[in-house]
């Protein structure tokens, strides 16, 4: 039997972000070649149906609201349960960001759905949906059977590749949430996180961390420069956000961000456990440290004992240099 | 204003992970349960508000088996929690929108202004109850939450919410249900003759029973089949070299050809 999927997506500077991209992708590999179909929130856009529909979305709806942006996610559970009333689906996949993640939680319990986030596959099974996903900071992977009629999985982003492009031509519907009730809530004020230059640290393909090591605030610059010549993400331990040197936002680790790119390079940080399962998901970790007894080294798939002051400027030369930068 | 924080037991961060014997789950046998992670932070930010707010009372909450379940309940007292509710179950629940009707059930009929949950915990990292349960109880939820503050001027909550690439700034009338990501400073630890003192302090004890109706319909919806701890890291190869600019030329073609990490 086919299965019915429904794709929630969002929408980044006017088109299906990443995560919305990979979860069309996965979806129409579920189908198997049967129409999947996509719910964006926002307001209605060529550019962006067209886009997603060539990531393998046969027709997409938007969900729109004078003030769609600006609502909490249990906000749009009543028209999401209306259109699923309408058109039933087996199965709702939805990128696992916090946005995600809020309406998974919402949209299941009123549904009364299996639910599973930050997961990195997923089969149908005998019985249901197996979701694989990182427990314990991805100290360990469990493996998951939501059983009974219907599920709502909010996939990892970077998680899956992205779909590669095909030609379809969705249909695009728009279904106002006119009903749509803010529940007490406003929106004040939205801030780009800080971040520095370059991706946002919880979907670059490549992290550089700096540590204690570091020793302060102004010859942090030397991590920026090294992310900038990788066009990575900036991170950091927590020693240097309590520090000060740089915000909270960065740090990676037990009560920070957990990371899992494809590169992960720590540097002059030691691999404090608090530190490490905000990492260890990461496919290559690269460490760089004085100390070569540092823990780092025990979790790092390649190391450089080594002053990083001295480390880091020749390995900015050498990457600008391959790079033809 | 009446603060309840809901919590759950989960290992020792410390703990040395270690599948069951059927492969299916975390081995606890021997592990310690704990009070951790979003969970400390959120009793320690309803600790602060009760504090700010003149009469203020904070209970905690929580939905699982003993010793484990009470265990964390007398660690929040011990915190300086003013009652606490335990919620029993026969076993663990795996399924948090299972947790999230349990504490949705018990909490409809006694409202709290504010309903505080750790983002996500340090075991399963779902961070679904928090947006489950304001659905059940149909109240605005917002997870990844700090900042959390009451203008009593105005009578509304402040907070930030981070997303994935913004920081938001957002106001909202109670009840509010919040998934805090952090307190507005570290947690603090409960002092020796707090932990003595907690040990007489009486736990409300809900039986499973005055539960089931809530819950029943959602047994075996989600189960474990596979607990899996990745392939054992052989410690990093290091790299040799002489010179600064050596280290870097040979790691840069090791990430660029045996890695294919390069961009």
């Amino acid at each position: 039997m086919t299965p019915e999927i429904l794709v929630i997506g969002e929408l980044r500077d006017g088109q299906p972000s990443d995560a919305s991209r990979e979860a069309a992708g996965v979806a129409s590999q579920l189908a198997a070649g049967a129409p999947v179909r996509g719910l964006l929130i926002g307001s209605p856009s060529e550019p962006a149906t067209a886009a997603w529909g060539r990531d393998g979305i046969s027709e997409v709806c938007y969900l729109t609201a004078p003030t769609a942006a600006a609502l909490p996610a249990g906000a749009l559970v009543p028209g999401l349960l209306s259109l699923l009333s309408e058109r039933p689906a087996d199965l709702v996949l939805l990128p696992s960001t916090t946005f995600g993640r809020e309406l998974t939680g919402a949209l299941a319990a009123r549904w009364d759905a299996g639910a599973a986030t930050g997961v990195t596959a997923i089969t149908r099974g005998t019985g249901g949906w197996e979701v694989r996903r990182p427990v314990f900071g991805g100290r360990a992977t469990e493996t998951r059977l939501l059983s009974g009629p219907r599920a709502v999985v909010a996939l990892r982003p970077r998680g899956f590749p992205t779909p590669e492009a095909r030609e379809l031509t969705p249909v695009s519907a728009q279904r106002p949430l006119s009903e749509a009730d803010p529940m007490g809530t406003t929106l004040v004020g939205t801030e780009p996180m800080v971040t520095g230059q370059g991706p946002s640290l919880s979907d670059a393909p490549i992290v550089v961390a700096g540590g204690r090591g570091v020793r302060s605030a102004d010859q942090f610059h030397l991590i920026e420069e090294l992310a900038a010549a990788l066009d990575a993400a900036v991170g950091a331990s927590r020693a240097v956000t309590d520090a000060g040197w740089r915000p909270t936002s960065l740090q990676v680790g037990q009560t920070g961000r957990t990371v899992t790119p494809q590169l992960y390079i720590a540097v002059g940080i030691s691999g404090a456990i608090q530190h490490i399962v905000g990492m260890i998901g990461s496919r290559v970790i690269v460490a760089i440290n004085s100390d070569a007894s540092a823990p780092i080294f025990k979790v790092a798939d390649y190391g450089i004992a080594g002053d990083l002051f001295q480390i880091v400027p020749a390995l900015i030369r050498e990457i600008r240099r391959v790079r033809g930068r | 204003m009446e603060i309840v924080v809901c919590v759950k037991p989960v290992p020792d961060p410390e703990t040395r992970l270690k599948p069951s014997p059927d492969q299916r789950t975390l081995d606890t046998e021997g592990v310690k349960f704990v009070l951790a992670g979003y969970d400390e932070s959120a009793v320690e930010q309803a600790l602060l508000l009760r504090d700010q707010v003149p009469g203020s009372t904070v209970r905690a909450v929580a939905y699982g088996p003993a010793p484990r379940t009470p265990e964390i309940l007398r660690s929040c007292l011990a915190l300086g929690c003013d009652a606490v509710t335990h919620l029993e179950a026969p076993a663990p629940v795996d399924d948090p929108i299972a947790v999230a009707a349990a504490l949705g059930h018990i909490l409809a009929p006694r409202p709290a202004e504010l309903i505080l949950v750790g983002k996500q915990s340090l075991d399963d990292e779902e961070g679904l109850v928090a947006p489950a349960l304001g659905a059940l109880l149909q109240r605005p939820s917002f997870s990844s939450v700090t900042d959390l503050r009451w203008s009593p001027e105005r009578s509304r909550f402040t907070f930030q919410r981070s997303t994935d690439t913004a920081i938001e700034r957002w106001e909202a009338l109670p009840p509010l249900v919040v998934g805090l990501q952090q307190a507005w400073n570290d947690p603090r630890t409960a002092k020796l003759p707090n932990i003595l003192k907690a040990r007489r302090q009486p736990i409300e004890a809900v039986p499973a029973s005055a539960i089931a109706a809530a819950v029943g319909g959602r047994t075996g919806r989600s189960l474990p089949l596979k607990f899996e701890l990745p392939a054992p890291r052989a410690g990093a190869r290091m790299i040799d070299y002489t010179t600064p600019d050596e280290a870097a030329q040979r790691l840069v073609r090791i990430l660029r050809e045996e890695a294919k990490v390069f961009p």
